[in-house]
C-alpha cells in the first residue's frame, strides 16, 4: 500500500466515524435526552413519558404555550366544537384530509375507536382516568357493555361525546397526551404490540418512529405530509441518558443539543455562572407545586394548632435560595401560578415565635417529636430539603426525626393511612384547578393521597367545582376552598414553585419551555442551524 | 467428559428451581406494588386496583409461582410488567451488548493482566513489578464510577478522542471496555503473579534449569502452563460475571444491556422481568463454572482423571 492511499484511507476512516459520532453535523437533527426509557409510543399506556406521544400523534384539541406559564386550548384534529348549554353533549367537528403516517385518512370512527379502546378492559390502559366522565365509561371499564353509550361517529368528520355529568375540565383533559388519536385499522392489528416498535407505531403528528432501541435511544422523522406543514427538522433523536454527570459531558462535549437541568439539578450554579452557557439557558416557570404533605392520622398533627405551626416554623424562602438557586416563586394556596383560576392567597408567614406559641397551646410546651420521611430512590433534593426544614423546625420546637424507606414501602404506608410528612411536588396534567383539588382534597384524594383532611364542606365543594359551567363562579369557589383548606384547617403547606431551566446549543432556535414546565413536549417548532 | 458434562447440567436443575422459589418468595415479602410504582403519582387508586387485576397480581402466591415455573418450562418467562414486552425478548435483545462489553472487558484484562503478572513475577521486586502491581492495585480497588467519570473526562472531554457515552460503533466500546476490563485486569496480574511465583519454587522447575534451558524456555514451557491453571478458572468465572450485567458501566456509559435492565426491574419491583434476569444470570454463572472445571481438567491431567473416575 502507497503511503497515499494509506492517508486516504485514514482520512476516509476519520470522516466515517465523524458522521457516526456527530450525526447531527450531517443533517438538521435535534439531539434530546431523557433519563428513563419512555417504555411505548402509546399514551394510553403511559402515565410519565409523553414526549413520544406528543410527537408521533395529536389530539382533538391542543394545549398551546402561549407565554411563559400560560396557555390556551387551540384546535387540534377536531377543526371545531359546540358545548351544548347543559354541558353534557361535545359535538367535535374534525378537520378533513389528515392522513395517519402510514397513508390512512382520519375518521370520526378512528376517534370512537381510539376512547373505546382506551376505557376497553383488554387494554388494560394506564390512563382511563381521562375519560371516565364520559357516559357508559365505567360499564366498559367494568366489562359490563361492549361499546361506551356515550360516544358516537355521527358522519365520516363528526363525534359526539356525552358526558354522564358536565365536567368542566374536559376539554383541557383532551389535550393530555392520553387522549392522542389513533387509526383503528392500523392499531387493531398492531394489538399489544401497539406504540412498542417503528412497525406497529402509526400516528398524525408532525414525527414519525424510524428507530427504537430500549434503554438507548428513539429516533424519529419529519412527517413530510404533516397536517400543519413539515416540521423544520429532520430528525429528533431521543437519547436515555440516566447519569447526571454523564448527561452534562455530552451537552458540553456537543453530543446533545438540549440538557434539562431537571436531570442534572447540581449543575445549575455552573451553567448560570458559566460565560460560554449563560445567555443560552431558556428559563420558563412550572405550573407546579412543592409541598409538605402531613397526614391527620398521625399525632400531633390531628390539632390545627400544630399543622399551622408547622406551616410557619418553614422559611421557605431560605430553602428556594440555597437549595434551588433563587429560581422559583413561593405559593401560597393549592393551586401554582400559571393554572386557570390562580389568584395569590393569603400570604403564610415565617414566624417561628409564633409557631412556638401555637405549640404550647395546643399542649406541647417543651416542643414535640414528628417524622419526616424520605424515598430513597427519590432525588437528592429531597433528602436536601428534609435536612434544611428539620433544622428550621427545631426553632418552633419540633424535634424532627428523618426516617428513609424506600419507595414500595412508603406507598404501602401511604396506602394504609400510616405515612409520615413527606414533601413533594405536584405539576399539572391538564390546565385546570380539579386537576389539584381532586387530586389531593377530594374525598378519595385526600385518604389514598395521605392528608386524611375528613371535611365534607370541602369534599362537597370540590364535587361542585367539577361541574360548574359558569368559569368565574368556578374560580371564585376554588378561592373559598384555598381559604379552608390551607388558611382555616392548614391542612396543605404550599412551599413554592420553580422555574424549569433548560440550556441549548446555540444552534437550537425556536426552544420555548412548554407552558406546564414539562420535561416531555413537543418539537415540532424547534430549528436547528 | 461428556458425563461429567451432562451430571454437572443435572445437579444444576435444582439450584434453578430453588433460586426461582428463593426470589419469588422474596419479593413478595419485601413490600411494594409494581403496579403503583409503575404508574406513580399520577394515576388515581382506583385504576391502580383496576390495572392490578388485570395483571393478576391479586391471584394467591402459589398460583402465581406454579404458573410462572409452568410457562418458564414451556421457554415463557412472561411479561415485563413496566416495559409490556416479553421478558425473553427484553434479554435476548439486551444480551449482545453485555456480551461485547464483556468480551472486550475480558480482553483488556488478559492482555494487560497476565503479561503484566508473569513480568512481574519473572522481575520480582523490581521497578517494574511494583509499577504493574501499584497499577492492579489501583484497578482492584478504584470504584468503577470513579474510574469511568475520570476516564471521560481525560479522553472525551479534555483530548476529544473518544465519544462520552452511547453505543453506536467500536469507539463507543472503548472507555467501558477499558474501565471494566481494568478492574478485573488486577486480579488476573496479581493471581498470575503469585501463581507464576509459587510454581517457580518447585523441584520440576530447579531440573529443567539444570539441564540448561534457556530462562524464556523455562518459563513459557515449564512454569507458565502449571501457573495458569487457577487464572484459567478465575477468567471463566469472571466471564460469566462480567456477563450476569455490568450494572455501573451499563449506567454511566449508556449502554443499553442486561445489567441496566436488572436495575430497572429491582427498583421497580417488576417480578417477571427480575425473575427473568436472575435466572439468566444464574444460567451464565453456572455455565462458567462448568466451563472453568472442562478447561481446568483440559490443562490438569490430574484433574482429568478424578473426572472419570467419578463419571
Amino acid at each position: 500500500m502507497t503511503s497515499k492511499t494509506t492517508v486516504k484511507l485514514l482520512l476516509a476512516s476519520g470522516l466515517a466515524s465523524l458522521m457516526l459520532m456527530s450525526p447531527a453535523l450531517a443533517e438538521n437533527m435535534l439531539r434530546v435526552s431523557y433519563s428513563e426509557d419512555p417504555k411505548t409510543a402509546d399514551g394510553q399506556m403511559t402515565t410519565d413519558a409523553y414526549t413520544l406521544p406528543l410527537n408521533i400523534f395529536d389530539r382533538l384539541v391542543e394545549s398551546e404555550t402561549t407565554g411563559p406559564g400560560e396557555s390556551a386550548l387551540v384546535p387540534g384534529l377536531a377543526e371545531t366544537w359546540d358545548v351544548s348549554e347543559d354541558g353534557l353533549t361535545y359535538t367535535f367537528h374534525l378537520r378533513q384530509g389528515v392522513k395517519f403516517h402510514d397513508g390512512a385518512v382520519l375518521t370520526a370512527d378512528d376517534v370512537v375507536y381510539t376512547f373505546d379502546r382506551m376505557l376497553n378492559p383488554a387494554t388494560k390502559a394506564l390512563n382511563t382516568d381521562i375519560l371516565t366522565f364520559i357516559a357508559g365509561a365505567e360499564d366498559r371499564l367494568d366489562g359490563t357493555a361492549d361499546s361506551v353509550s356515550g360516544l358516537k361517529a355521527l358522519d365520516d368528520h363528526t363525534v359526539q361525546i356525552t358526558l354522564a355529568q358536565p365536567y368542566a375540565a374536559f376539554l383541557a383533559l383532551l389535550a393530555a397526551p392520553g387522549a392522542s388519536i389513533y387509526n383503528r385499522a392500523f392499531t387493531e392489528a398492531a394489538g399489544d404490540q401497539f406504540g412498542l416498535t417503528p412497525e406497529t407505531t402509526n400516528g398524525t403528528g408532525p414525527f414519525i418512529l424510524r428507530d427504537y432501541t430500549l434503554n438507548d435511544s428513539q429516533m424519529l422523522e419529519a412527517n413530510e405530509d404533516y397536517w400543519r406543514g413539515r416540521p423544520k427538522l429532520d430528525r429528533l433523536l431521543v437519547r436515555v441518558v440516566s447519569d447526571s454527570e454523564t448527561l452534562r459531558m455530552l451537552f458540553e462535549s456537543d453530543e446533545i443539543d438540549v440538557l434539562d437541568l431537571d436531570y442534572a439539578p447540581t449543575q445549575t450554579p455552573y451553567f448560570y455562572g458559566s460565560d460560554q452557557w449563560k445567555d443560552q439557558i431558556r428559563s420558563g416557570p412550572r405550573v407546579g407545586i412543592y409541598y409538605y404533605n402531613i397526614n391527620q392520622l398521625k399525632k400531633p398533627f390531628d390539632d390545627v394548632r400544630v399543622r399551622k405551626a408547622f406551616q410557619i416554623a418553614i422559611d421557605r424562602q431560605t430553602i428556594l435560595d440555597k437549595n434551588f438557586y433563587g429560581k422559583g416563586k413561593l405559593e401560597d394556596g393549592v393551586i401554582p401560578r400559571g393554572l386557570t383560576c390562580y389568584a395569590p392567597a393569603e400570604p403564610i408567614e415565617y414566624n417561628p415565635a409564633k409557631a412556638r406559641e401555637l405549640l404550647a397551646e395546643a399542649g406541647y410546651p417543651d416542643g414535640v417529636e414528628i417524622n419526616l420521611q424520605q424515598v430513597s430512590s427519590w432525588s437528592t433534593k429531597w433528602s436536601d430539603m428534609n435536612q434544611i426544614i428539620q433544622a428550621q423546625v427545631a426553632e418552633a420546637g419540633f424535634k424532627a426525626n428523618i426516617v428513609t424507606t424506600d419507595e414500595a414501602a412508603f406507598l404501602d404506608a401511604r396506602k394504609a393511612g400510616e405515612a409520615e410528612a413527606y414533601t413533594q411536588v405536584w405539576s399539572a396534567d391538564f390546565n385546570d384547578p380539579d386537576n389539584f383539588f381532586y387530586t389531593f382534597f377530594s374525598e378519595s384524594g385526600s385518604k389514598t393521597r395521605g392528608y386524611n383532611n375528613d371535611d365534607p364542606e370541602v369534599f362537597a365543594g370540590i364535587e361542585k367545582a367539577r361541574g360548574m359551567v359558569d368559569q368565574e363562579e368556578r374560580c371564585k369557589l376554588y378561592q373559598d376552598l384555598t381559604a379552608r383548606i390551607v388558611g382555616e384547617d392548614a391542612a396543605w403547606v404550599p412551599l413554592f414553585s420553580l422555574d424549569h431551566s433548560y440550556v441549548v446549543q446555540p444552534r437550537v432556535k425556536n426552544f420555548v419551555v412548554p407552558w406546564n414546565g414539562w420535561s416531555d413536549m413537543n418539537y415540532f417548532n424547534v430549528e436547528v442551524e | 467428559m461428556l458425563m461429567f458434562a451432562l451430571r454437572r447440567i443435572l445437579v444444576s436443575i435444582p439450584v434453578l428451581i430453588g433460586i426461582t422459589l428463593i426470589l419469588f418468595i422474596m419479593l413478595n415479602v419485601v413490600p411494594g406494588d409494581p403496579v403503583a410504582l409503575m404508574m406513580k403519582e399520577h394515576a388515581s387508586p382506583e385504576v391502580i386496583e383496576r390495572v392490578r387485576a388485570q395483571m393478576h397480581l391479586d391471584d394467591p402466591l402459589v398460583v402465581r409461582y406454579l404458573s410462572f415455573l409452568w410457562n418458564a418450562l414451556q421457554g415463557d418467562l412472561g411479561n415485563s410488567i413496566k416495559l409490556n414486552r416479553p421478558v425473553t425478548d427484553l434479554l435476548l435483545k439486551a444480551f449482545p451488548n453485555t456480551l461485547m462489553l464483556a468480551v472486550c472487558a475480558a480482553l483488556v484484562s488478559w492482555v494487560i493482566g497476565i503479561p503484566a503478572g508473569i513480568l512481574s513475577a519473572v522481575r520480582r521486586d523490581s521497578l517494574l513489578d511494583r509499577f504493574f502491581m501499584g497499577f492492579s492495585l489501583l484497578g482492584v480497588s478504584m470504584p468503577v464510577f470513579w474510574s469511568a467519570l475520570l476516564l471521560q473526562y481525560v479522553f472525551a472531554m479534555q483530548l476529544k478522542l473518544l465519544p462520552v457515552s452511547g453505543f453506536y460503533g467500536w469507539e463507543y466500546m472503548v472507555l467501558p471496555a477499558i474501565v471494566l476490563g481494568w478492574s478485573s485486569a488486577g486480579v488476573s496480574a496479581r493471581l498470575t503473579r503469585s501463581s507464576l511465583l509459587e510454581v517457580m519454587r518447585h523441584d520440576y522447575i530447579r531440573t529443567a534449569r539444570a539441564k540448561g534451558l534457556r530462562e524464556t524456555g523455562v518459563i513459557t514451557r515449564h512454569a507458565l502452563k502449571n501457573a495458569l491453571i487457577p487464572v484459567v478458572t478465575i477468567m471463566a468465572i469472571q466471564v460469566s460475571g462480567l456477563l450476569s450485567g455490568a450494572v455501573i458501566t451499563e449506567a454511566i456509559f449508556s449502554i443499553p444491556g442486561v445489567g441496566r435492565i436488572t436495575v430497572n426491574a429491582i427498583s421497580s419491583r417488576d417480578m417477571p422481568l427480575l425473575q427473568g434476569a436472575v435466572l439468566f444470570a444464574t444460567v451464565l454463572v453456572i455455565l462458567g463454572n462448568l466451563v472453568a472445571d472442562i478447561l481446568y481438567s483440559v490443562l490438569d491431567p490430574r484433574i482429568r482423571s478424578q473426572m472419570k473416575k467419578d463419571a
